[in-house]
C-alpha cells in the first residue's frame, strides 16, 4: 500500500510552479494529505490532494512563473554568448581559419544558387508563355540508329510553316517566324555601322510581351516598310533626339531598302531565349520570301506558334504530324522518285514549351545551356561546403582538448547536459553567422566577375530577400551541424574523466582521419578534374591545326552573291602592295568558324560528302596550307580558274585513290565530262572545330559555284595596330561605304571552344576554393596536432632527435592520408574526365602522367601546408617546452 | 501612507497571519479559518492571496525547518511587517468609526 500522495499531479505541479514556491507549496498539500488519510482513508485523501494540487494551476501561480523563466533562459544565453565571444577570441587564428573556410563555402554556395536561379528564370517574363511553343524537326538517319548519334534535331523551319500552322490549324492563333542575328549595314547620317536584325512576322508582338519604349505596340509592323529598333540601338544613332518616324537605310546581302522607324523596345533581357539584337523587320521584306514560301525543302527560319490554350498541346502536335506529311513528305517523296537516291533517314516535326528552351541543348539555340552543367556546378559547391563542414568538424574535436577542462568544471558545478549543447551550439552558431556576414562581403565582391565569367548580368538586389533567407539558413544549418558532434559528445563524458588526468585529453583521431581523408579526396578529385582540363585546352589551343592562323586578319566584304567582292580583294591586292607589313591577301567563300558550306555528290552510285571553299589563288599561301603533293594554283594560268581543285588528304582517302593527282572529281554531277582535274593535294588541316574528325574537303577558284565573302590578310607580327590603321585607311578609299569590322583569325577559331575554355575555368576557380579551403583546414589541423604533441617532440629532441626526424615523424600521417584520399579520387576523376573528352576528336590522352602530377601537386601543397606548425614545433628549444614537467 | 484598500479576503488573510504568528503558513489558516468562522478555504487560494500581500509589503516570507512529522517538508511561513500592522490598525479604526455612526446603534445602545 502507498502512502505517497499522487506522483503524477505533483509532478505536474513541479513543471508549471516556479521552483521558489513549489517547495512551500507542497509542504502544505502534504500536510493535509496525510492529515486525511488518518481521517478519511486513502481513497478520498487522494482525491482531495489531487483536486487540492489542481486548484493551484491559476493565473496567480502560472504569472509567476512566467517572467521568471524569461529572465532564466536570456541570462543563460548571454552567458552562451559571452563565453562563446570569449572562446573564439581566445584562439583567433583557428576561428579566422574557421569562419573564413566556412564563408568562402557559403559565399560560394550563393553565388551557385544565383545562378542556378537566373537559369531557371529564362523566358519568365512572357504572359502567354505557358501556351507559346518552338517547332523543332528531329531527324533519325538510318545509317546511326545504333549508337544513337543518328538523332538530330534543329530548330531551322521552312520559310513557309509559320504562316501555314496560322491557316491550316484551328489551335494555333498566332505563329511568327523569328530569324535572328541578319547581319545589316545600318546607314543614318552618312554614318555605317554593321547590325543584327531579326525578321519576325507580326504577329511577333502579340505573343512576346517585350516593353515598348516608345510607339503604339499595337500597331508595330503593321506595313512591310517599318521597322522597330531596340533601345540601345536608337540611343547610339540619336541620342536624346526622337526616332520615332524617322528613315534608316538597311543593307541586307547587299541590298539596299528604307525603313520607317515605328516604334522603340526594350532591350531583349539576358534570361531571354528570344534575342532580336538591333531591331525587328518583317520575315516578308527577306529576298525570296515569295519563292521559298513553297519550298519545303529549304530549312532555314525559327518558328514559334501561340495555341489557343495549353491543353491543346497534344492535339497540336498530332496536328504537326500531318502537316510535315502534308507539305514536306510529299516533296521529299518526289525528289526520292526523281532523282533514284534511296532516303538516308526520316524526319518528323516536334514542338517545345517556350520555358523549356534554355535547358534543352539537343537543340542548338541563342544562350541554350546544359542543365548538367547547373547540376555539375551545384555538386561542386555541395562538395566545397561540404569540405568546409568537414573542416570544423575536425578543427573542433581536435580543439577540444582546451574545452574538456572548462567541460568538467561546468558539469561539476551543476551544468546540465542541456546547457553544454546550447553553449556549443551558440558558438557555433555564433561563428557561422560571423562567417555569414564576411560571406555577403565576399560575394558582393566577387558578384561582377562572376557575371563577366558566366556572361550573365546577375544583380544582388533582385535576389535580396532570397539571399538573406538562403544566408542565413544555410550558416543556421551549417552552424547546428558543424556544432552537432563536439556538442553531443563532449557533453556526454564524465566530468571525473575529464577532470582526472591530462593525458586523456586527447581526441581520438580515428574519427578525424576519415574526414580528413574525405575533404582530400574531394579535393584531389577536383585537382584531377582541373588538371585535366587545362590540359586539354591547352592542347587544344596549341595544336598545330595544319595551317598558321596568326596574324591573320579576317574582314567580311558585305558583299552578298556577286563578283564584287572578289573585285574589292583584287583592288586591295594592288592598293596595298607596296605596304611592307602586309604579307599576303586573300579571299575566300567562308572563314573558319563563320559558317561553312558541304556538297553531296555521287560517284559509282555511292555519295559522298565534301566541304568546299571557293577561294583565290593566294588563299595557300596566306594561310600557310601545306601540300602533300601537286602545286598551288598558278594566278597567272587561267585555266587554272575553273574545273581545278585542290583537295584534302581526307578526300583522297574517301575516294580511294592511288594517284590523285591523275583523278578528276566530278562534284558538280554535270554528266558531260570526267569531272574537275585534281592539281594538288593539301595535308589534313583543322578548317572545323577539333571536336570533330578531319572530313574530305575541296577548295577551288570557279566563281560560277561560289562567291567571295570575305577577304583574309595576313600581316607581320610587329607594328600590328600601325598596320591595321592603315588598312582600315586603305577600305574606306577602296570599299567606300562598308564597314571596316576586322576580327583576327586566331580568335575566331579559339571561339570555338568558348563554353569548354569557360567550363575549364569554372573548375580551376571551384578547384582554387576548394584547395584553399582544404588547406585552411589541413593547417588548423596541423597546428592543433603539433600543440597536442609538443611534450613529445621536445623529448625526441633531448633524446636527440634532429628537425628532419620530427618533420617526418609529424609528416608521415599527412602524406599517408593524401595518397588514400587521392586513391580514393583516382576512379571518380578518371569517369568524369573521360566522359568529358569523349566530346573530342582531338582529345589528350588520360594517362599515368596526368594524375602523378596533379598528386604531386596536392601533396605538395599539403605538405608545405602541414610543414610550417612542424618545423615550428622542431625548432624549439626542448628546455622551453619540457619545463613545467 | 498612501491609502491602501485591500480586498475581504485579503483582509481575512492579514488577519489570520496576525492572529497565528508563528505559525501562520497556508494550511494552517486554512485550519484556523474553519476553526473559527466555519468558512472552507481553498488552499490554493489562500497560497495565491498570501503572494500578493507579499507583493504589496504587508506580510513577508520565510521557508521553516524540516519537522518529524510525516512528509515533514519545509514549509513557507508568513509573518506580518510593521507596513501590515498599520493597514489592519487603520482599517479596524475606520470601521469602528463607521460602525459608531450606525443610528440604531446608538438607540439599541441605549
Amino acid at each position: 500500500m502507498s502512502t505517497l500522495p499522487p506522483q503524477r499531479i505533483t509532478r505536474v505541479l513541479e513543471w508549471v510552479c516556479p521552483d521558489y514556491l513549489f517547495e512551500g507549496i507542497l509542504a502544505d498539500l502534504e500536510e493535509q494529505y496525510y492529515c486525511d488519510l488518518e481521517c478519511l482513508g486513502e481513497k478520498a485523501a487522494r482525491r482531495r490532494y489531487f483536486w487540492a494540487a489542481l486548484q493551484f494551476i491559476r493565473p496567480g501561480i502560472l504569472l509567476r512563473n512566467k517572467s521568471n523563466f524569461k529572465i532564466i533562459t536570456t541570462t543563460m544565453f548571454s552567458n552562451h554568448l559571452k563565453v562563446g565571444v570569449r572562446s573564439l577570441l581566445r584562439s583567433k587564428l583557428y576561428s579566422f581559419i574557421n569562419a573564413f573556410g566556412l564563408s568562402i563555402a557559403i559565399a560560394f554556395g550563393v553565388l551557385i544558387y544565383l545562378f542556378i536561379q537566373d537559369e531557371r528564370s529564362f523566358d519568365q517574363m512572357h504572359d502567354h508563355k505557358d501556351r507559346i511553343y518552338r517547332v523543332h524537326t528531329v531527324r533519325q538517319d538510318y545509317e546511326d540508329i545504333g549508337d544513337g548519334r543518328g538523332i538530330r534535331m534543329s530548330a531551322y523551319l521552312q520559310t513557309g510553316l509559320a504562316p501555314t500552322l496560322k491557316s491550316e490549324l484551328p489551335e494555333v492563333v498566332a505563329s511568327t517566324g523569328i530569324n535572328s542575328g541578319v547581319s545589316a549595314i545600318f546607314s543614318i547620317n552618312e554614318k555605317t555601322f554593321k547590325e543584327q536584325v531579326t525578321y519576325v512576322h507580326q504577329d511577333f508582338f502579340q505573343m512576346f510581351d517585350f516593353k515598348a519604349v516608345s510607339g503604339d505596340r499595337a500597331q508595330f509592323l503593321k506595313d512591310k516598310s517599318e521597322i522597330v529598333l531596340s533601345a540601345s540601338t536608337v540611343e547610339k544613332y540619336f541620342g536624346e533626339q526622337d526616332a520615332l518616324g524617322k528613315s534608316i537605310e538597311l543593307s541586307i546581302y547587299n541590298v539596299k531598302k528604307l525603313y520607317t522607324i515605328v516604334g522603340i523596345i526594350e532591350d531583349a533581357p539576358k534570361n531571354s531565349s528570344v534575342d532580336y539584337h538591333a531591331g525587328l523587320i518583317r520575315a516578308e521584306t527577306r529576298e525570296y520570301y515569295e519563292v521559298s514560301l513553297d519550298r519545303w525543302t529549304n530549312w532555314n527560319t525559327p518558328t514559334f506558334v501561340m495555341l489557343e490554350s495549353a491543353s491543346q498541346f497534344e492535339q497540336f502536335q498530332n496536328s504537326l504530324s500531318d502537316i510535315y506529311d502534308r507539305f514536306v513528305q510529299v516533296e521529299i517523296d518526289k525528289w526520292v522518285e526523281e532523282s533514284g537516291y534511296a532516303p538516308t533517314g526520316e524526319s518528323h516535326y516536334a514542338a517545345l514549351n517556350l520555358l523549356d528552351i534554355h535547358l534543352y541543348p539537343d537543340v542548338s539555340w541563342n544562350r541554350v545551356s546544359d542543365p548538367k552543367y547547373s547540376l555539375v556546378l551545384s555538386g561542386i559547391a555541395i562538395l566545397i561546403l561540404l569540405i568546409a563542414c568537414i573542416n570544423y568538424i575536425a578543427l573542433s574535436m581536435t580543439s577540444s582538448a582546451g574545452k574538456r577542462l572548462e567541460v568538467g568544471i561546468r558539469k561539476a558545478v551543476g551544468g546540465g547536459r542541456k546547457h553544454l549543447i546550447g553553449q556549443f551550439m551558440t558558438e557555433s552558431v555564433l561563428l557561422a553567422v560571423t562567417a555569414m556576414v564576411l560571406s555577403v562581403g565576399l560575394i558582393i565582391f566577387f558578384l561582377p566577375y562572376f557575371n563577366e565569367f558566366t556572361n550573365k548580368s546577375i544583380l544582388i538586389t533582385d535576389h535580396l530577400v532570397t539571399v538573406m533567407l538562403v544566408l542565413f539558413g544555410l550558416s543556421i544549418a551549417l552552424g547546428v551541424l558543424a556544432g552537432s558532434y563536439p556538442s553531443f559528445v563532449l557533453s556526454g563524458f564524465k566530468p571525473i574523466v575529464m577532470l582526472r588526468s591530462r593525458s586523456s585529453t586527447k581526441v581520438k583521431t580515428s574519427v578525424t582521419r576519415p574526414l580528413v581523408i574525405l575533404q582530400f579526396a574531394i579535393s584531389a578529385f577536383l585537382i584531377i578534374c582541373s588538371v585535366v582540363m587545362l590540359r586539354q585546352m591547352e592542347y587544344i589551343t596549341t595544336k598545330d591545326l595544319g595551317y598558321n592562323k596568326n596574324q591573320v586578319l579576317v574582314i567580311p566584304t558585305y558583299t552578298g552573291w556577286s563578283d564584287e567582292g572578289e573585285q574589292l580583294v583584287n583592288r586591295f591586292k594592288n592598293g596595298v602592295s607596296d605596304n611592307p607589313h602586309i604579307l599576303s591577301i586573300s579571299g575566300t567563300s567562308n572563314s573558319f568558324n563563320q559558317g561553312w558550306s558541304r556538297n553531296g555528290y555521287r560517284i559509282d552510285g555511292k555519295v559522298h560528302q565534301a566541304y568546299n571553299y571557293r577561294v583565290d589563288p593566294d588563299y595557300i599561301k596566306t594561310l600557310g596550307i601545306r601540300l602533300k603533293e601537286g602545286r598551288d594554283f598558278d594566278p597567272d594560268n587561267i585555266s587554272d580558274r575553273t574545273n581545278t581543285l585542290i583537295v584534302n588528304a581526307a578526300l583522297v582517302e574517301d575516294m580511294g585513290w592511288e594517284d590523285p593527282l591523275n583523278e578528276h572529281l566530278d562534284w558538280q554531277e554535270d554528266s558531260l565530262g570526267l569531272g574537275w582535274r585534281i592539281i594538288g593535294v593539301a595535308e589534313n588541316y583543322h578548317f572545323k572545330s577539333l571536336e570533330e574528325n578531319i572530313e574530305p574537303l575541296l577548295i577551288h577558284l570557279d566563281t560560277a559555284s561560289g562567291k567571295i565573302t570575305t577577304m583574309l590578310v595576313k600581316i607581320e607580327a610587329e607594328n600590328v595596330p600601325e598596320t591595321i590603321d592603315y588598312l582600315q585607311a586603305q577600305w574606306k578609299e577602296l570599299a567606300g561605304d562598308k564597314p571596316f569590322d576586322y576580327s583576327f583569325l586566331d580568335e575566331d577559331v579559339a571561339r570555338q571552344y568558348e563554353s569548354y575554355e569557360k567550363w575549364s575555368s569554372i573548375m580551376w576557380l571551384s578547384t582554387l576554393f576548394a584547395i584553399l579551403i582544404a588547406c585552411l583546414g589541413l593547417f588548423g589541423l596541423s597546428g592543433i596536432n603539433t600543440l597536442n604533441r609538443t611534450k613529445e617532440i621536445g623529448i625526441r629532441k633531448a633524446l636527440g632527435a634532429e628537425l628532419k626526424d620530427i618533420l617526418i615523424m609529424m609528416n608521415k600521417p599527412f602524406v599517408i592520408m593524401a595518397v588514400i584520399s587521392f586513391v580514393l579520387a583516382i576512379p571518380g576523376a578518371y569517369w568524369a574526365m573521360h566522359e568529358w573528352l569523349s566530346d573530342f576528336q582531338y582529345g589528350i590522352p588520360l594517362g599515368w602522367p596526368l594524375f602523378v602530377i596533379s598528386m604531386l601537386t596536392a601533396l605538395f601543397l599539403a605538405l608545405a601546408t602541414v610543414s610550417y606548425h612542424s618545423i615550428k614545433a622542431g625548432l624549439l628549444n626542448p628546455a622551453d617546452t619540457l619545463k613545467y614537467e | 501612507m498612501p491609502k491602501m484598500y485591500l480586498g475581504e479576503f485579503e483582509e481575512l488573510m492579514l488577519t489570520m497571519v496576525g492572529i497565528l504568528k508563528e505559525e501562520a503558513y497556508g494550511n494552517s489558516i486554512v485550519f484556523e479559518v474553519e476553526a473559527q468562522l466555519g468558512r472552507k478555504l481553498n488552499l490554493s487560494a489562500v497560497h495565491v492571496t498570501l503572494y500578493r500581500l507579499e507583493d504589496k509589503g504587508l506580510v513577508k516570507s520565510y521557508m521553516g525547518g524540516v519537522t518529524k512529522e510525516r512528509g515533514g517538508r519545509r514549509k513557507r511561513y508568513f509573518e506580518l511587517t510593521s507596513a501590515g500592522l498599520a493597514v489592519l490598525q487603520s482599517l479596524q479604526e475606520q470601521r469602528l468609526k463607521l460602525w459608531k455612526m450606525i443610528p440604531e446603534l446608538k438607540i439599541a445602545g441605549l
